[in-house]
């Protein structure tokens, strides 16, 4: 698996993506796969190009640029499977990789297997794809700068984050006859302002395209954050009312995304093991995957197996209806796939918290004693199995007594179980936003949430 | 590199000409890193083998200075036309970030390291085959599954992997150095559970080396231990103390305190503000060297030269030797991890602390192995300094505040102790305590030490670094346990 230089499948377009044929190169893997016999092959490639523009007090610190494309092959022969990677792309490097694959299988046990489908779908582009975004490195400063400059003017001293946009290509055949490729492009931006004291504040903006980002609000609200959690106290310990930004909201049901994973669920490691159609979350509490939606850029119309993604509901109106699926674990629960491949584990693509019909200041006026929360960060798992977490706020924390909030807070540390957290889900707001950051991978379209009873904790000092 | 697919030369002569080529597009300063990975990966689920995972691949990653701001730009479309391309990239988007740039980017002068390095194998890395994988997870598991540990696991996962890294590094200072890094990691988790009770253990193992590393930690061994363990956690059902008591940190609490709220904050770029928005800034400041935060006792450091270690890194990305690092001495801050940059800044030399994970993502300061240095009790002479305690031997959930002051670990085996003795379990008890509290009330070590491996996370991009965490037996005087 040598080559030599120059006979590589692309090179660069001058300032854009690798501009190899990634249907091209799918058809040489398939066509090595099936010449070497083996019972089930797919090709899947991908190619990305992300331009990312980061800056701490106010200032530049980095302006990165990455242009890459990676073939991944799946090969099944008699029951045994693997998967493997490359970015070697030269045909001839293509052709002994597929080879020295399943050669390499020789050695290997049976595993897990499930046959892919008879007849594999066709799949074109499922929109999601802004042109503005795809040559989007020149006007990162320019953006980041308005952030910065509204978030001076909210009253942020000085500002951190990173600014980013991509477009990925992922194209897709396999043996059965899956074929198709699907792009997206997005841009985030993750700010966050600094002021007196440990006064910090954050805010996120992400889009599928440049017209829904709006990188201004982001810094108005980092910097609204920085200037409110002046003088911040530690609150004392206890059970509180807790209204979850759609930042924190988002992070916590992602875990429980998570958990529906069918893997996690025959590994052990998820609270949702045993529930199926159970009541897991308050009767308010819809929680929905979605291979492709309008405003999501985390999936595509097509999984890793080949199969169609679809909209695919976890919880509906508190009750767990389904877990998510790839053609393993469904073939083990005698189910369906839900077009969630991974090809090991199945995962979400981009998840929606059903909205309610609460602003977010009806919710305020909701509590008695709690605690608003904008951002958090560091949520671990005591147990995955009972769902034990504890998670770190951070940024805009505010004390709520009587329906107005008081004073902000700091210093503490909110803890809870997952299905107990979801259960006391009180009200949801008829305001969503997408959210995706350091601690949400996966695209989420997520309200305000008020919860009850969560503990509140602060250190031995 | 030829692992990866690639030839040495050519990734030299790569790496040159996109040094030479961002220099001539108006960079003052360029580097260039060709990193070439090879892994294997095999897995098992509650005993049933799963796919495969094979990858290689390798890129070009070059970062530059241009007009005082740092630019850095890679691929692995690996032609003469495309690196160069790339290189003039690396300068464009630096250029273009200036107008936002209020401080320009200067590096020290730090002597260019010209060397090859190899963390040493004795089993050759590139051998490991699924086969041989699949044997030592199907040991594991055949002496854990159906009860054989003495306890049911309803949840076994195990994960072995062989990996190879490969890179050769240029700059235009005159640094050149070529690095291998072979390592084998393994990860799992068990999940038991019985009589209404629930009990999970993750399990990190991992060294640089090669196939011998299995043996040489043990790792059967190891996991057969943990199950066990299990079964005792799963009976625990004594509350924790609520009093003041004293607490023993195991190597594992020790290496995992030292690592978060030790060598975190005490990275230069965060102290500065660099890493604000993703993993946080520190509650130390640039003027908080010499500052007393912890006993005489307290002693935390920092090591990529240990042999054999998850960590090892002689010489980081940058082109720089590496050295150990004396993070707190008799409780005294005493030094930062610092790169070249943040080295500039301190008026100090980079202690050679920048990493990065692969060729697509820039080089950060990043710790390497981070521990409790060593006292001169024995394990039992620690305990019998405890009227009144809870000894933590492992833990499971954690956290801390991104300033890294507010920390909390739950134990998972943890014992009371009684007058210098190890009495029953005690239930999940919450040490959630300040920074200052925590290194301020150190009052004795061990001599024994113990590592554990770990993926320490920064970045953004993510780069999920491998480094050690550990220490001996910690004595902590005076402490409040919290509730979960």
């Amino acid at each position: 698996m040598d080559r030599g230089a120059g006979d590589a499948a692309g090179g660069d377009k001058a300032g854009g993506e690798i501009s190899v044929d990634l249907d091209e190169l799918n058809s040489l893997a398939v066509r090595t796969a099936e010449a070497v016999k083996a019972d089930d092959a797919v090709a899947l490639s991908t190619r990305i190009a992300e331009s990312m523009v980061r800056f701490a007090d106010n200032s530049a610190t980095v302006a990165n640029r990455v242009d890459e494309a990676e073939l991944t092959v799946y090969l099944a022969k008699a029951g045994r499977r693997a998967i493997a990677s490359t970015s070697n792309l030269s045909p001839a490097a293509v052709r002994g990789f597929v080879k020295d694959l399943y050669a390499s299988m020789r050695g290997l046990p049976e595993a897990e297997y499930a046959p892919l489908p008879d007849a594999g779908a066709r799949f074109s582009q499922s929109g999601g794809v802004d042109r503005k975004l795809e040559d989007a490195e020149e006007m990162l400063p320019e953006l980041a700068k308005a952030a910065i400059d509204s978030s001076l003017a909210a009253g942020g001293e000085r500002s951190a984050g990173a600014i980013s946009a991509w477009k990925a290509t992922v194209a897709i055949l396999t043996t059965s006859g899956a074929r198709g490729s699907d792009s997206r492009t997005a841009i985030t931006l993750n700010i966050r302002s600094f002021g007196e004291g440990d006064a910090s504040g954050h805010g996120l903006s992400c889009s599928s395209t440049l017209r829904g980002f709006d990188p201004e609000e982001a810094g108005r609200r980092a910097g609204a954050g920085a200037k409110g959690m002046r003088h911040a106290a530690e609150p004392e310990a206890g059970k509180y009312e807790v209204l979850l930004s759609p930042t924190v909201a988002s992070n916590l049901v992602e875990t429980v995304a998570g958990a529906a994973s069918a893997f996690s669920v025959d590994a052990g490691t998820s609270c949702l093991a045993g529930k199926l159609g159970k009541e897991v979350a308050a009767p308010a509490f819809y929680l929905t995957d979605h291979g492709v939606i309008e405003g999501g850029f985390g999936g595509r119309a097509f999984d890793d197996e080949g199969s169609p993604t679809r909209a695919t509901k976890i919880i509906d109106g508190g009750v767990l209806r389904g877990y998510l699926h790839n053609l393993t674990t469904a073939k083990k629960w005698r189910s369906e796939t839900t077009g969630n491949a991974g090809l090991i584990a199945p995962h979400p693509w981009n998840l929606e918290v059903g909205a309610g019909d609460s602003s977010y200041e009806e919710m305020v006026k909701e509590m008695k004693k709690g605690i608003v929360l904008t951002s958090n960060w560091y949520t671990r798992f005591n147990n995955y199995r009972t769902g034990e977490f504890s998670t770190v706020p951070r940024d805009g924390a505010y004390l709520v007594e009587d329906g107005k909030v008081v004073r902000p807070l700091k210093g503490m540390r909110a803890g809870d179980d997952q299905q107990r957290l979801l259960s006391s889900v009180r009200l949801l707001s008829k305001e969503r936003e997408w959210v995706q950051w350091w601690e949400v991978d996966t695209p989420t379209l997520c309200p305000w949430m008020l919860v009850d009873g969560v503990s509140i904790t602060r250190a031995y000092d | 590199m030829e692992k990866g697919g690639m030839r040495v030369q050519e990734a030299r002569d790569l790496a040159e000409a996109g040094v030479s080529k961002a220099l001539k597009a108006g960079a003052s300063y360029a580097e260039a890193r060709v990193q070439a990975t090879w892994e294997r990966e095999f897995g098992l689920k509650n005993g049933e083998p799963q796919p495969s995972v094979f990858v290689e691949g390798y890129g070009i990653g070059i970062r530059v200075i241009a007009g005082g701001a740092l630019g850095f730009a890679a691929t692995n479309a690996m032609h003469r036309t495309s690196v160069g391309e790339v290189a003039a990239k690396a300068v464009r988007l630096a250029k273009a970030s200036g107008g936002m740039l209020r401080r320009p980017v200067v590096f020290d002068s730090t002597k260019p390291a010209r060397t090859s390095w190899a963390a040493p194998e004795t089993e050759k890395i590139e051998s490991a085959d699924s086969a041989w994988m699949k044997q030592v997870l199907m040991d594991i598991d055949g002496r854990v599954a159906d009860r054989r540990a003495g306890v049911k696991l309803t949840g076994r996962i195990f994960y072995l992997s062989a990996e190879l890294q490969e890179r050769y590094f240029v700059s235009s200072d005159g640094a050149r150095v070529a690095g291998r890094v072979p390592r084998v990691s393994f990860g799992g988790s068990l999940t038991a559970v019985e009589a209404g009770s629930a009990a999970q253990r993750f399990i990190q193992q991992g060294e640089t080396g090669g196939l011998e590393v299995v043996k040489r930690v043990g790792l059967v061994e190891k996991v057969v231990e943990e199950a066990k363990a299990m079964g005792k956690v799963l009976k625990a059902s004594a509350k924790p103390p609520t009093e003041e008591i004293d607490i023993v940190l195991g190597p594992e609490l020790s290496g995992i305190a030292a690592h978060e709220s030790v060598g975190h904050p005490q990275e230069a770029d965060r102290v500065l503000g660099r890493e604000g928005a993703q993993a946080g800034e520190s509650y130390l400041k640039a003027d908080s060297l010499g500052r007393k935060i912890g006993s005489d006792e307290a002693n935390v450091s920092d090591d990529p030269t240990l042999l054999h270690s998850n960590g090892y890194v002689p010489v980081d990305d940058e082109g720089v030797a590496a050295k150990k690092r004396s993070l707190i001495k008799g409780g005294v801050i005493n030094e930062f991890l610092q790169n070249r940059a943040t080295a500039r800044q301190f008026g100090v030399e980079s202690n050679g602390a920048a990493r990065a994970v692969a060729f697509d993502r820039e080089p950060i300061i990043r710790m390497a192995n981070t521990f409790v240095e060593p006292g001169d009790y024995s394990t039992d002479e620690i305990f019998e300094e405890v009227k009144h305690g809870v000894y933590f031997k492992s833990f499971t959930e954690w956290n801390i505040d991104d300033k890294r002051l507010n920390q909390r670990y739950v134990g998972l085996e943890a014992y009371l102790i009684d007058h210098g003795e190890l009495k029953g379990l005690v239930r999940s008890p919450v040490l959630e305590i300040t920074t200052p509290k925590l290194w301020g009330s150190v009052k004795a070590r061990s001599r024994h030490m113990e590592f554990e491996a770990a993926t320490c996370g920064k970045g953004d991009p993510m780069q999920g670094a491998p480094v050690w965490t550990g220490g001996p037996e910690t004595l902590l005087a005076g402490i409040r346990l919290g509730a979960r």
